[in-house]
């Protein structure tokens, strides 16, 4: 186990830059997710971590030794990829034992050490098949084995779960998580799935165009999101945004013409602004900003209702059941500490995808 | 309702036996183009000159192996067979460990110029081999290698291993990178990651293209004409020279002979390594 802290790293393909300059560091034991979505560099990142692609400039520490220019097998790093790369022709066993075989570790403590690994796993029936004898869950847990059976300094995972389906990867979630609260070993996860960042990490590094857009624990990103990018990243179903100039101090115009009073007034002053809500922030009341229903979806323990306010849509959830159809219109309100207000910025497309 | 129900999957079995039986004569009718002449030749080869030349060709003949006995030690078989299994098999692994390695270069490590590098080798192919045989003769003699296993190996492998690079390439490209990657994490040098994972992986692929390699190897003529004289002489040498041996018109027995003794250890060679064969070509890549 050991701290892993980079410093200031950038990244150059033929003189483009996709890395620009990125620290962060990680503490000892710590869960940190990295996420945002496809091309933002968060694979790149972690890849440089591994040692599998050059760092153009800055420098990777994992405790306190220099790692920078050192080949990946001498930086003490397991990485669980993607797509698992098992190696077709050992068995479990074997492969779980590759890197301790490599290191020259004496043959009865491999054993105990894939035997020890594989209880952990529940993989202790499996250790004799070959990884095409496997189902996907199977497979991801053995690459999980293989990464834990060295006790390494860092884990590193790359879209660990985004080849299993949705129910798999619930469990194998959890799974993980347990896992880290168990060895608790330093992690670095990549991610393009907001919940899983959220639900595993003790911080999300938000990235996007090679940038940390915002860096905190879960629910600081979630309670104080930093940017409209952020703001629609985190959370599920994504926030709601609505742009316009300020009239008055706290009268919204949207382009279209509709005024909206703002529960608070911005307290930078900008001429210009977004504003977000979280759909589980609105509250249907009698007077406030008027919409008209479109869908009603009830799922029992909540409501989703996906409304028109002067053409745009927006969606609202609400805790039980309503009696709200569609058609009607309604009143919403949003408490004025609930209220998020950023400089106008393009909707990034997470928030316009349907949930996760 | 019912009837119609019933009628349909038996209707689509009927249609599927007929595509099954055309399929099947297809293939029994590509198989006899093929193997007709091979038939005939080893059928040739057990005539007396006499019987080869009847019209109509005959089926049932006193068959005779006077001509094997005869050019057994005439065309000097035994040693020309020994050098053509030197010259084949160094030659097919010479470019199998040249061309697997560069193949492997050429697939996964990022070089400025590599795609420009491997087109220019695939495109030394192109080069007619009887535009490089008279330079080859040239260099040989220059160097005092004529009539050595050692130039014709060197000359097969300017064929062979672009060839193997190209065949081989396409094989690890077809290889998910995360294996050496992951090697790579558990502490394996590149090469490492190459000697203990992918050439494990791809063993299918390198024995088919060592195969193949080491058939073209075992039939070819034109550089083995120029470059060896009586020592390193190879069967299709031989063979050449059978055929311009008599005034009278080629000894059709003693070339189909020495055919039949030169295609018998290709096969035999075929049918030893059969599942290796088509476990190569079936399948490119191994699923993790």
């Amino acid at each position: 186990m050991s701290t892993l802290d980079i410093k200031d790293v950038r990244k150059s393909y033929a003189h483009i830059e996709v890395i620009h300059g990125i620290t962060l560091n990680i503490k000892d034991g710590e869960f940190v997710a990295l996420v945002g979505p496809s091309g933002c560099g968060k694979s790149t990142l972690l890849r440089m971590i591994a040692g599998l692609e050059e760092v153009t400039e800055g420098d990777i520490m994992i405790g306190d030794r220099v790692v920078t220019d050192l080949p990946p097998k001498a930086r003490d790093i397991a990485m669980v990829f993607q797509n698992y790369a098992l190696y077709p022709h050992m068995t479990v066993r074997e492969n779980m034992g590759f890197a301790l075989k490599q290191s020259r570790t004496p043959k009865a403590e491999i054993r105990q050490r894939v035997d020890d690994a594989a209880r952990i796993l529940g993989l202790e029936t499996l250790l004799d098949r070959k990884p095409r004898a496997l189902s996907g869950g199977q497979r991801q847990r053995v690459a999980m084995g293989r990464a834990i059976v060295r006790n390494p300094n860092v884990f590193l995972f790359d879209e660990p779960l985004s080849n299993l389906d949705a129910k798999l990867r619930v469990q194998m979630r959890s799974e993980i998580k347990e896992l880290h609260q168990r060895l608790g070993t330093t992690t670095v996860y990549v991610t393009h799935d907001q919940i899983e960042a959220m639900t595993l990490a003790d911080r999300v590094v938000v990235m996007n165009g090679g940038v940390i857009e915002q860096e905190g624990p879960p629910l600081e990103l979630y309670d104080s999101p930093k940017s409209v990018f952020v703001a629609a990243f985190i959370g599920s179903p994504p926030m709601n945004f609505l742009e316009g100039n300020v009239e008055n101090g706290d009268t919204l115009r949207l382009d279209d013409g509709t005024a909206l009073q703002l529960p608070v007034a911005d307290p930078q002053g900008r001429a210009r602004l977004t504003i977000g809500f979280r759909p589980e922030h609105l509250e249907l009341a009698e007077s406030g900003w008027p919409v008209t229903v479109s869908v009603v979806e009830a799922t029992g323990s909540e409501t989703q209702i996906t409304a028109r306010l002067a053409g745009h849509l927006i969606r609202i959830l609400i805790r039980g059941r309503t009696d709200v159809k569609p058609g009607q219109n309604i009143h919403v309100n949003v408490p004025a500490e609930l209220i998020h207000m950023f400089d106008p910025a393009p909707i990034p497309d997470v928030a316009l995808e349907d949930d996760h | 309702m019912t009837g119609i129900v019933e009628a349909r999957p038996r209707r689509r079995r009927r249609a599927g036996a007929f595509s099954h039986g055309a399929r099947i004569a297809g293939a029994v009718f590509i198989s006899l183009l093929f193997l007709f002449p091979v038939f005939w030749m080893v059928l040739t080869s057990f005539k007396e000159q006499a019987d080869i030349f009847t019209t109509p060709p005959k089926l049932f003949f006193d068959a005779t192996l006077s001509t094997y006995t005869e050019y057994f030690s005439r065309a000097h078989i035994p040693q020309r067979l020994i050098n053509t299994v030197i010259v084949s098999t160094g030659a097919g692994i010479f470019s199998i460990a040249v061309g697997t390695l560069s193949g492997y270069a050429l697939a996964r490590i990022r070089l400025r110029g590599a795609a420009t590098f491997g087109v220019l080798i695939l495109m030394s192919r192109g080069v007619p081999p009887i535009a490089l045989a008279v330079p080859m003769f040239l260099v040989a003699r220059k160097f005092g290698l004529m009539d050595k296993h050692i130039t014709l190996i060197l000359a097969y492998c300017t064929f062979l291993i672009p060839y193997v690079m190209w065949l081989m390439r396409s094989f690890f490209v077809s290889l998910p990178k995360e294996l050496e990657e992951s090697a790579m994490m558990d502490g394996c040098s590149r090469f490492g990651a190459f000697f203990k994972i992918i050439v494990p992986i791809s063993m299918p692929g390198i024995l088919s293209t060592l195969i193949f390699s080491i058939i073209l190897a075992w039939e070819e003529l034109l550089f083995a004409l120029v470059l060896t004289s009586r020592d390193a002489v190879t069967i299709p040498v031989a063979i050449a020279g059978i055929a311009g041996d008599t005034e009278t018109g080629a000894n059709w027995a003693a070339l189909t002979a020495v055919g039949t003794i030169t295609v018998i250890p290709v096969v035999i060679f075929a049918l030893l390594v059969q599942k290796w064969l088509i476990q190569g070509l079936a399948d490119g890549a191994t699923k993790g």
